[in-house]
């Protein structure tokens, strides 16, 4: 086990929606398959190699850092990035921390767009995010090829610490000091408030996301592209993949306790203010009978059936009340 | 105010259990801050080798310095040399035991400093300022005869940090809640020049050096031209009675201790002022607390900047050169009028 810091937050929120076009028919190749000379040196030698390494970085860095958002949580910040210019931003899972909730997406000159999660990968650290007004935004290529090696020069993007104006999205440069499948660091250092941000080749193609760092300067982990790859289709779908550690599938919620009843159902002992059983107009004292048509045994076997079910999902609950069958739907809630 | 600091989360990960596949690692000396790395900065670590100051307490070496005249004035950051009792100046393989405290500014952290010397090689400055990515260099570790470095890139815009607080005190937290006149006192920090003068909680503050003082705003404007170590008058009411006291003004640091955030914890050790500044550049330069203080070197060896404080893991801050240059000639100029001491 290890000590490992998120460089993001996680908070609850919820909603709906989606939209994405057609960006992915990219060109690709133009600048990819040949490596910068740079890379295939061991160190750079001179002058000369350093100078052309922060050329490559300048050319390439307005676009990146254009495309290098803030991501507001309400109570706390991470960063992604844009990679369409419809506006579909990868960040990190547990920065978007679950599928359909809301956010808002903060652009380098503090232009504030609303946002929605779509999925994500709970074990790897992948996440997409959608900007859902329409516009034309500025978007960086991927490193489709995935073309990098162990010793390249790349650089890292991100709000650290959360938005800030007047210092606008950081840069640090650095070298791919470990490859793993799932997980590749740098030497680019990272704080809080990166998670989710850009990790960039020397072309300024997108190789990976923000994700954790160690005790130690030397570990910056990011994500690598190619775990958002082998997921795009599920994540644009608003899938949850995987299992934890970076997020937590969100767990349906009624908001009551119940009691097993002899004759069958369960009885409502509480109903908890404010929870979607409240709102719906369960009362305590009220008999369950039936989940969607299904009979109820007891009260164990009727929180399993709930956990089938996802937030904002509606079910339709059998109630005997003063000797009266009703039926009244609920939409569920979130834990 | 620090709500836009973003939560971190101290996760157990498990990672031993994925540890099968094929893992590559580079080594130290090839990364970004090895020494195989640095070999390519040579010719700028020629420059700091000549024309930067290490800066000695005793045997041990707590700041660096940028050479700014061949007769032996330097600058360094003036809070990393206060107090110190034993303080030499080394530059390129010479080492000055008689150093003179010439003046400094509390609004930057800079000293200037003097010693006996002759030929110094002076920094060439930079210009225009670096912008994004550009490489920069500065002082790493040093042994008697070798400076090394550290190197990294502008990586954010030059701003003003802080939130344009006087960066000396009196030591005291107040009530502006009141319509009354005058400035109640809530709190006396310990161990500041408001507590060794005996101000009390309760005490309310009318005048400082003869002037009325009706708000916070006042207050900040009084101190914000003052130096610590400076001596304010106060007439204060106690209980009914007008009383006047004489209190000494210390750094902010050093009476009120910062509010650690999550970011700091991840940072390892950063420069106890470290904020409030009037315009720094960012860098990425892993800089240690005992780093600071050197030159700012662009690929040319020319001077882009001073290092002025470890921020957290992923900010250093450095004063620009062309704001540098006028703090130097500022503390020249006013040396005559300055509280030097050997």
């Amino acid at each position: 086990m290890k000590q490992l810091c998120l460089l993001g937050s996680w908070f609850p929120h919820l909603a709906v929606y989606l939209m994405f076009g057609s960006c992915l028919v990219c060109a690709a190749e133009e600048a990819g398959k040949d490596r910068q000379y740079f890379n295939e040196k061991e160190a750079p030698e001179n002058l000369r190699d350093l100078r052309n390494i922060q050329k490559a970085l300048q050319e390439t860095l307005p676009q990146a850092r254009a495309a290098t958002v803030s991501i507001d949580l309400g109570g706390g910040s991470g960063s992604g990035v844009i990679v369409s210019g419809e506006g579909l931003v990868l960040t990190a899972a547990h920065v978007s921390a679950g599928v359909g909730k809301e956010m808002t997406v903060i652009m380098e000159d503090g232009t504030r767009h609303k946002a929605i999660s779509l999925g994500l990968v709970a074990s790897t650290d992948a996440a997409m995010v959608q900007i859902e007004e329409e516009g034309v935004f500025p978007y960086v290529k991927l490193d489709r090829e995935d073309s990098t090696s162990l010793g390249d020069w790349v650089y890292a993007l991100g709000h650290s610490g959360g938005f800030e104006k007047d210092r606008g999205v950081g840069v640090r440069i650095g070298r791919l000091v470990r490859m793993a499948e799932e997980t590749i660091n740098s030497d680019c250092n990272l704080i809080g408030g990166d998670s989710g941000g850009p990790l960039f080749n020397m072309k300024g193609r997108l190789i990976g996301i923000h994700s954790r760092v160690g005790a130690s300067l030397e570990q910056n982990m990011h994500v690598p592209l190619r775990e958002f790859l082998k997921n795009w289709d599920a994540m644009l779908d608003k899938k949850f993949v995987g299992k934890g550690p970076f997020a937590q599938e969100a767990v349906a919620f009624l908001g009551v306790s119940t009691e097993d009843r002899e004759e069958g159902g369960v009885v409502i002992k509480v109903v908890g203010d404010e929870t979607p059983a409240a709102e719906a107009g369960l009362l305590e004292g009220d008999v369950i009978l039936a989940l969607n048509g299904e009979e109820l045994e007891g009260a164990v076997q009727f929180s399993a059936s709930l956990k089938l079910f996802k937030p904002g999902e509606k079910v339709k609950l059998k109630i005997l009340r003063d000797d009266k069958e009703k039926e009244i739907e609920v939409e569920l809630g979130e834990k | 105010m620090r709500s836009r600091v973003a939560p971190i989360f101290l996760l157990a990960v498990v990672s031993a259990a994925t540890a099968q596949q094929q893992v590559g690692q580079l080594e130290g000396e090839l990364r970004l801050n090895g020494k195989e790395t640095w070999k390519a900065f040579d010719p700028v670590r020629e420059v700091l080798q000549k024309s930067s100051a290490v800066i000695y307490d005793g045997w041990k070496s707590i700041a660096y310095g940028v050479i700014v005249s061949s007769d032996g004035y330097l600058v360094t950051k003036a809070s990393e040399i206060e107090g110190v009792k034993e303080l030499s100046v080394r530059v390129n393989r010479e080492h000055f035991k008689k150093v003179k405290v010439v003046s400094s500014t509390v609004e930057w952290d800079v000293a200037l400093l003097k010693v006996e010397a002759q030929g110094l090689p002076v920094i060439e400055w930079a210009e225009p300022e670096p912008t994004h990515g550009t490489w920069v260099v500065s002082n790493g570790s040093t042994t008697r005869r070798d400076r090394r470095l550290r190197v990294g890139i502008i990586s954010a815009n030059a701003r003003k940090v802080g939130e344009g607080r006087a960066p000396v005190v009196l030591g005291v937290t107040l009530d502006t809640s009141g319509e009354e006149e005058g400035l109640p006192v809530k709190e006396v920090q310990e161990d500041s020049g408001a507590s060794e003068a005996g101000l009390k909680s309760g005490d309310v503050i009318l005048e400082m050096e003869g002037r009325e003082v009706r708000s916070m705003k006042d207050l900040q404007e009084l101190l914000g031209s003052k130096e610590p170590g400076d001596k304010i008058q106060i007439r204060l009411k106690r209980e009914g009675e007008d009383v006047e006291l004489e209190v000494e003004l210390k750094r902010r640091e050093s009476v009120f201790e910062e509010k650690k955030t999550r970011n700091d914890a991840m940072s390892g050790r950063v420069s106890k002022r470290r904020s409030d500044f009037p315009r720094v550049l960012q860098t990425d330069l892993p800089l240690s607390v005992r780093s600071v203080g050197g030159p700012l070197l662009n690929l040319e060896g020319h001077c882009v900047g001073m290092n002025i404080a470890r921020a957290n893991r992923c900010e250093t801050f450095a004063i620009p050169a062309k704001e540098l240059l006028a703090i130097v000639s500022l503390l020249i100029t006013g040396e005559e009028s300055g509280s030097g001491a050997e």
